[in-house]
């Protein structure tokens, strides 16, 4: 850490953010379509980095090459082989009708889109809820886990307060000025960052380990199990089934990335993003593999959590310090990208769907809520973050799972005509009411038949949605005239 | 083709997309099948051909039922449109 090489690389990536953010409150107009959705006007790199900055989280490059060290190759596809596909073709399936709503009505959140196709102020209501329920536990947590990669990247120098601190301060510097667009230009910077260095630094381990196929050839010899996913008990079927509805088809509905998506310029822009989005997500996730697998041989007998320092110890015990700054640097850029969208995005709901039920909130009004919404929830995460509340790290725990189980609800508002308003509301009561009783053990385990709570849950949502729908009056022909008209104007 | 075809054939891509992955009956390949590049086992290299699969599906979602909107889809605003927006 005393490297002048590394100090002088983490002045110079801070002093970019700041500077991004100060030129960015410059060029933005004071209007809450700019502030929370940068004018519409995000272009294809602009989209795909925020996409894909947003979605990238510490547990990449620090939890996957722990799970990585202790289940093999095989992590690679368990946990993010489904999403290189579907998580891109959801930005189709629901993405794209999303922004022709949203760039038809107006509309700039999931609240304001599906209780506008539902023409329903409860639905809105209930999404509101559910994503902000959802979304300020994983919040909490990304800070949590960021902070804990920091304090450990730099081997306790800098204290987990500190670090959570560091975290929030850093990302609050440019989207508080400049919002949406802050972060997005952050994200295009910060993306390409860890995208390079970790290239870099997986060959850099490489080399130190004695090269690719030396390494490879090590752990057939010593740890065979790693290439073989049936050995694993992790990895067993139902497991890898269940899984694929978890974090690959939750990403859409994530707030934070729902919301870039609104923000494309065009189709075409979206277009663009669903075809490098499996390249980006196979590179970062494949890096992370194998320094998580290469660990298991090069730095034996972690066990538990522990794995999940793999590469920090790679870095310390083969490389020289000032990769540790670069480390540190990939670790500061993954976590703030996703804090720094989620704050964003938490206070854009309150400011756009909450706080108008109950007072008209004008353009200039909603950016000063917006900021002022930012410091209170960043003040709030960290508080939480400090004293870590058992109850929210436990819904932290299926938020993952919350969020996929509201997917049937915005796959049959854009696609099915007939679903109704009474079995929107039911579908997305009902399935989050059972995963809270599954995942609390209020019901027994053998009822999941196995699965992973969210797989029965995202079944039962699809039924509830239909069954309901049939039972109550069909929507009005003008409530379906606003939806489907215009989608049958594209979709020819 | 029909729209409602098209969007047949999109369902069918992700199907098939989706037994791809839950390609459970290949596992036995994993121990057998020599290193790709000399250090990626089959469960690691199965993911980069898949990678490269995803890319081609995409691209075909795309030209099968991605339509770009006609120009004048968003020259009128409706009703609901906020008017700071």
């Amino acid at each position: 850490m005393t490297n002048v090489i590394g100090i002088g690389l983490l002045l110079s990536y801070l002093c970019i953010l700041i500077a991004i953010g100060v030129y960015g409150a410059r060029v933005s107009l004071k209007t809450r379509e700019d502030y929370f959705l940068a004018g519409r006007g995000l272009g294809s790199i602009a989209v795909f980095m925020a996409l894909f900055a947003s979605n990238i989280t510490a547990f990449t490059i620090i939890g996957h090459a722990g799970f990585s060290y202790e289940v093999g190759y095989g992590a690679y596809g368990y946990v993010i082989g489904w999403s290189i596909f579907v998580t891109p073709f959801t930005y189709y399936l629901v993405g794209y009708r999303s922004w022709l709503l949203g760039k038809k009505y107006g509309f700039a959140t999931q609240p304001q889109v599906f209780g506008g196709i539902f023409n329903s102020k409860l639905i809105s209501l209930l999404f509101l809820v559910l994503l902000l329920y959802y979304t300020l536990p994983y919040l909490v947590v990304s800070i949590i886990g960021g902070s804990l990669a920091f304090t450990t990247v730099t081997e306790g120098l800098v204290p987990y307060w500190v670090s959570a601190m560091v975290l929030i301060g850093i990302s609050l510097i440019y989207t508080l000025p400049a919002g949406l667009r802050g972060t997005v230009w952050t994200d295009v910077f910060q993306g390409t960052l860890f995208l390079v260095v970790a290239a870099f630094l997986l060959s850099a381990v490489a080399r130190a380990l004695g090269g690719f196929s030396e390494i490879t050839a090590d752990i057939v010899q010593s740890n065979p199990a790693m290439l073989e996913r049936s050995l694993s008990e992790d990895l067993a079927p139902i497991n890898w089934f269940s899984y694929s509805f978890v974090n690959s088809i939750a990403v859409v509905v994530f707030p934070q990335i729902y919301t870039r998506i609104l923000a494309a310029r065009g189709s075409n822009n979206l277009k663009q993003v669903s075809l490098y989005y499996p390249i980006a997500l196979a590179v970062i996730f494949g890096v992370s593999t194998l320094l998580g697998v290469w660990g298991s041989v090069a730095v034996p007998g972690l066990a538990g959590k522990e794995a999940d320092n793999i590469v920090p110890l790679l870095i310390h015990q083969f490389l020289t310090p000032t990769w540790m700054v670069l480390g540190l640097v990939v670790v500061l850029a993954i976590v703030k990208s996703s804090i720094d969208s989620q704050l964003l995005s938490v206070a854009h709901l309150v400011t756009d769907d909450l706080l108008p039920r109950f007072k008209r909130i004008e353009s200039g009004q909603a950016v000063l809520w917006g900021r002022m919404l930012l410091v209170v929830f960043a003040a709030v995460a960290y508080f939480i973050a400090l004293i870590r509340p058992a109850a929210i790290l436990s819904i932290a725990g299926f938020a993952f799972s919350g969020f996929s189980v509201m997917l049937p609800v915005m796959i049959g508002a854009l696609y099915w005509p007939r679903a109704t308003r009474q079995g929107a509301c039911a579908a997305l009561v009902l399935p989050a009411i059972m995963l809270h009783l599954w995942y609390l053990g209020v019901l027994p385990e053998w009822t999941t038949l196995g699965f992973m709570p969210v797989f029965p849950s995202f079944v039962l949502a699809v039924i509830t949605l239909v069954v309901v729908s049939y039972l109550t009056p069909a929507p009005s022909p003008e409530q379906r005239e606003k939806t489907f008209g215009l989608f049958e104007r594209v979709f020819k | 083709m029909s729209f409602k075809v098209r969007l047949g054939l999109v369902i069918l891509i992700v199907l098939i997309m989706f037994l791809l992955h839950n390609s459970f009956w290949l596992w036995d390949l994993d121990g057998r099948v020599p290193l790709l590049f000399g250090f990626m086992p089959f469960a690691y290299s199965y993911y980069i051909g898949y990678t490269i699969l995803a890319v081609l599906a995409m691209r075909l979602v795309i030209g099968l039922a991605w339509p770009d909107p006609p120009d004048d889809l968003f020259e009128q605003t409706g009703p609901d449109k906020h008017s700071d927006h």
